[in-house]
């Protein structure tokens, strides 16, 4: 009887033990933080990073609302999930008080309208979906815009990030319409035009679309610039095309969630990735572009002038951010599972 | 007694409250109302079910079904004569295939699927080989195909239809087999009418075995298949984690069940038939 | 129409093994690509050791794994036994039950963990995943154990029952013993089964305790990387080591 007590005791002990240590739970986009910043920030903070990856913002969100936004201390909204998250209450309250990097970032990229005074999202990396093309087996000069990727002659060549929103994106500025359009009708046309590119698709990719580029298999398609600077390293015939329609832009930011049981420690981590020799080496590593002043300051100039990672007024201009489309998903959702099912 | 009362409590009550109940409760979610906040609401609706019938549903259903059993098909043409070969070996040869077999069934089925990556790919063993070779000029297309994805799940698959092959063959009397050549049977003769039927047991299994996973094996045709066509559980996984219609996927997956209950069904008249016309009697199931 | 047969037999195996093999000397390869050989390297197995959060899922896989199979083996040799020897009601729901979870796909089953799990309230993680696992291991324990007490002489049990030995007594010191290479190969089957495990885990697993086929699934989507070759072998090699086990264990209950 003794004997047990002790065992319980013990064991009782070594758990406490194993919890009383820092920690802070972050729930991130796979391929989407730099080599050695969690170890980095794990020596200077003593605070201990459970890191785990997802593909897509849906997948991040459901598996939120299952937990009842309990469990993790970070996640990486993009903005129109921002905006969700935060008329639901799924988000914590940042204390700005306790970032004191925050003075870093550009306002340019601050209190948007998807959430006024930065609440409850700090800015992480920013980049544009457009074309992705390897030089050496196409010429570049013959790709302008979205709709040069309808040509019969791509039948079973391209590839497509496996996203609803970005693959509609493309059919909606062909034909002119907005990116963030509820309109059944125009909704329905981009749809019509999306079945009719079907047979040029060979694959859909969402979690490394360079990875076909560079194996080979395909040279054309739609990619995330920050993919073609990572690519460039390994093949740098991989090139990237802001399309003539308009590329599509999109803001990654952290976001606590309302249930987090580590919120100091979350703050902590944010102020860290905001520091700007972190936020540098994200842009060198992960090829993004960054809101943050202080980091743009340490690039070389080499990667301050490239258009991918830093692209133009003009290029932004034409291109359109993403924003939250309520209701009207299902219908995007809908046509999206008959463009799936071959039909 | 107390060790019998423990052991039979233990067996219904984790059987009952990790599987049964779990069983019921997604039956019972798929005739509720979807509700994005809330995931599934009362009163009752028979929404979800009448939309299984819409035709690009179904349209899923028969591409998994059909996927399924062109891999069952090719499993059993390769995996028959392999089992009936081996079955013949003498007893060491046959220990050490036996066991090359079973290991690649013991390894991890997605490093295998992504090994055929490597086979596949453009710039992969076969297209290398046929291009060195000059059979073609450009590397052919086999990656991201339907090729792709059913060579894919006959490789993950194979194992699990030859092991209950190799079984069936195993119980194959030679004495019969003797006989009957004694009496002049040919070949040919001695396989339709005694070692087909008796093996037919091990055949019907091991074609349940490939089937019924075939049609769970999503992640397959996603990984070499360039995740173009939806199959029965890309929509499962779809309504629950990403539309998050769960009544909808729910009556999907009670749909596959279903599936999977007459198939297992067919499987136990099959077996029973054969056994009346006296054939071997499969007691470990 | 021997050299056919041979012939045969050789393509069969070339197709299930040149890949895997591929892949393992691709795992020594200094070559990233793999698409040529640039010389011998253990570079790879270096920076997988390094890569902590790829080795911390690991540790959690193993330990998930060896918890279910232990847990799994357990549970499922009492089964095996209460379904084998003792009547009573919903006996034959049992098996059913049994059998379906063996043959489930397994998204369905993921689905019905999902919603037990958020029924009853339990937090997604640790435990969840456990006791998903447990289940889904149970099966293949119980068809296992099972097929033995199957050949089992039934005379001795009578005779231990007419000399007034209780119930437990029989079961440890009669029955165990000799079904003990089935109780271990059953081990060995749910360790494998639970390593091997992606689309359930990924449903049923919460923060914080990521495993490793789902980073294998994410590493594998991202393509060709270097840290997988050596993953594979490794893993390849686990299981070499764990088939010759069972097989060795297996054979052994033959000469009865």
């Amino acid at each position: 009887m003794k004997l047990s007590a002790l065992a319980a005791v013990v064991l009782l002990a070594a758990t406490g033990a194993v919890q009383a240590q820092e920690k802070v739970v972050v729930y991130n986009w796979s391929e989407y933080i730099p080599e050695g910043v969690l170890d980095e920030f794990t020596r200077e903070t003593g605070i201990k990073v459970e890191y785990s990856t997802y593909e897509n913002n849906e997948v991040m969100y459901s598996k939120l609302k299952l937990q009842k936004g309990k469990g993790y201390d970070i996640v990486v909204p993009s903005t129109y999930l921002v905006s969700l998250m935060r008329e639901e209450g799924l988000l914590h309250e940042i204390d700005h008080g306790k970032l004191g990097n925050i003075g870093n970032l550009s306002a340019d990229l601050m209190d948007k309208s998807y959430d006024p005074g930065n609440r409850y999202s700090i800015p992480y990396l920013w980049g544009s979906t457009g074309i992705g093309i390897n030089a050496k087996e196409i010429d570049p000069a013959t790709i302008t815009g979205w709709a040069d990727l309808w040509d019969p002659k791509w039948q079973g060549k391209l590839l497509l990030t496996d996203d609803v929103r970005e693959v509609f994106h493309m059919a909606l500025k062909k034909n002119g319409f907005s990116t963030n359009t509820t309109d059944p009708e125009e909704i329905r046309a981009a749809y019509e035009d999306l079945r009719e590119l079907m047979p040029n698709v060979l694959v859909f990719n969402a979690d490394a679309p360079r990875e076909p580029f560079l194996a080979g298999v395909v040279n054309l398609g739609m990619i995330w610039s920050g993919e073609v600077i990572m690519a460039q390293e390994e093949n740098p015939d991989i090139m990237y095309i802001y399309p003539s329609e308009g590329a599509g832009f999109w803001v990654d930011s952290f976001a606590i969630p309302a249930g987090a049981e580590n919120v100091d420690n979350a703050h902590r981590f944010i102020d860290y990735m905001m520091r700007p020799d972190v936020a540098a080496k994200a842009v060198e590593e992960l090829g993004y572009s960054t809101p943050n002043r202080t980091a743009k300051e340490l690039l070389s100039d080499e990667i301050r002038n490239n258009p991918v990672i830093f692209p133009s007024a003009e290029s932004i201009r034409a291109g359109e951010f993403q924003q939250d489309l309520g209701d009207a998903m299902e219908m995007y959702n809908g046509y999206w599972e008959k463009l799936k099912t071959g039909s | 007694m107390q060790f019998r009362r423990l052991s039979i409590l233990l067996t219904l009550f984790w059987l009952g409250l990790f599987v049964l109940v779990p069983h019921l409760l997604v039956v019972l979610t798929s005739v509720m109302t979807p509700d994005s906040e809330h995931l599934a609401v009362w009163p009752v609706s028979g929404e979800s079910w009448s939309r299984l019938w819409e035709p690009i549903y179904l349209e899923v259903f028969w591409h998994s079904l059909w996927l399924s059993g062109i891999t069952t098909l090719i499993c059993l043409l390769v995996g028959y004569p392999f089992a009936f070969i081996l079955a013949r070996l003498p007893s060491l040869w046959r220990g050490v295939l036996l066991f090359l077999m079973i290991v690649p069934f013991w390894t991890n089925s997605l490093i295998r699927t992504y090994a055929i990556k490597l086979i596949l790919g453009n710039k992969g063993l076969v297209n290398s080989l046929l291009v060195g070779l000059g059979i073609v000029d450009e590397p052919v297309q086999l990656l991201y195909t339907e090729f792709a994805v059913i060579f894919g799940l006959v490789y993950v698959l194979l194992p699990f239809m030859v092991l209950p092959l190799v079984s069936g063959f195993d119980k194959l009397d030679q004495t019969l087999l003797e006989a009957a050549r004694d009496l002049g049977a040919g070949f040919w003769q001695r396989f339709r009418l005694i070692i087909l039927p008796l093996t037919m047991p091990g055949v019907i299994a091991g074609s349940l075995i490939v089937f019924l996973p075939a049609m769970g094996m999503f992640y397959v045709a996603d990984l070499l298949g360039g995740a173009k066509n939806l199959l029965l559980g890309n929509i499962i996984k779809n309504q629950f984690l990403v539309v998050r219609n769960w009544p909808f996927g729910a009556a999907f997956s009670v749909a596959l069940i279903l599936i999977m209950a007459l198939m297992m069904w067919l499987y136990f008249i099959a077996n029973r038939r054969i056994n009346r016309q006296g054939g071997l009697h499969d007691e470990s199931l | 129409m021997k050299a056919f047969k041979r012939g045969f037999v050789i393509l069969v195996f070339a197709y299930l093994y040149l890949p895997i093999l591929l892949l393992v000397i691709n795992s020594f390869n200094v070559s990233k690509y793999g698409h040529e050989w640039r010389g011998f390297s253990l570079k790879w197995y270096e920076k997988l050791a390094g890569n902590e959060a790829l080795m911390q899922a690991f540790t959690n896989s193993l330990l998930i794994a060896t918890l279910a199979a232990t847990a799994a083996t357990v549970i499922g040799t009492l089964m095996a036994l209460a379904i084998y020897r003792y009547r009573f009601p919903l006996r034959r729901t049992a098996s059913g039950l049994l059998f379906v979870v063996m043959l489930s796909p397994d998204i369905v089953l993921a689905i019905t963990f999902l919603v037990i799990f958020i029924a009853l309230g339990i937090q997604l993680g640790f435990w969840s995943l456990l006791i998903a696992h447990i289940t889904f291991c149970l099966p293949f324990v119980v068809v296992t154990v099972f097929a033995q007490l199957n050949g089992f002489d039934r005379n001795l049990l009578e005779a231990a029952q007419d000399l007034g030995a209780s119930e437990s007594r029989i079961f440890l010191l009669i029955i165990l013993p000799l079904i003990l290479p089935a109780v271990i190969a059953g081990w060995l089957l749910s360790f494998t089964l639970s390593l091997d495990d992606v689309i359930i885990s990924s449903f049923v697993t919460g923060p914080g305790f990521e495993i490793l086929p789902i980073r294998v699934f994410s590493m594998v989507k991202v393509g060709v990387s270097p840290e997988v070759n050596v993953l594979a072998t490794l893993l390849l090699a686990i299981s070499l080591v764990l088939v010759t086990l069972s097989t060795l264990l297996l054979r052994r209950k033959k000469p009865q």
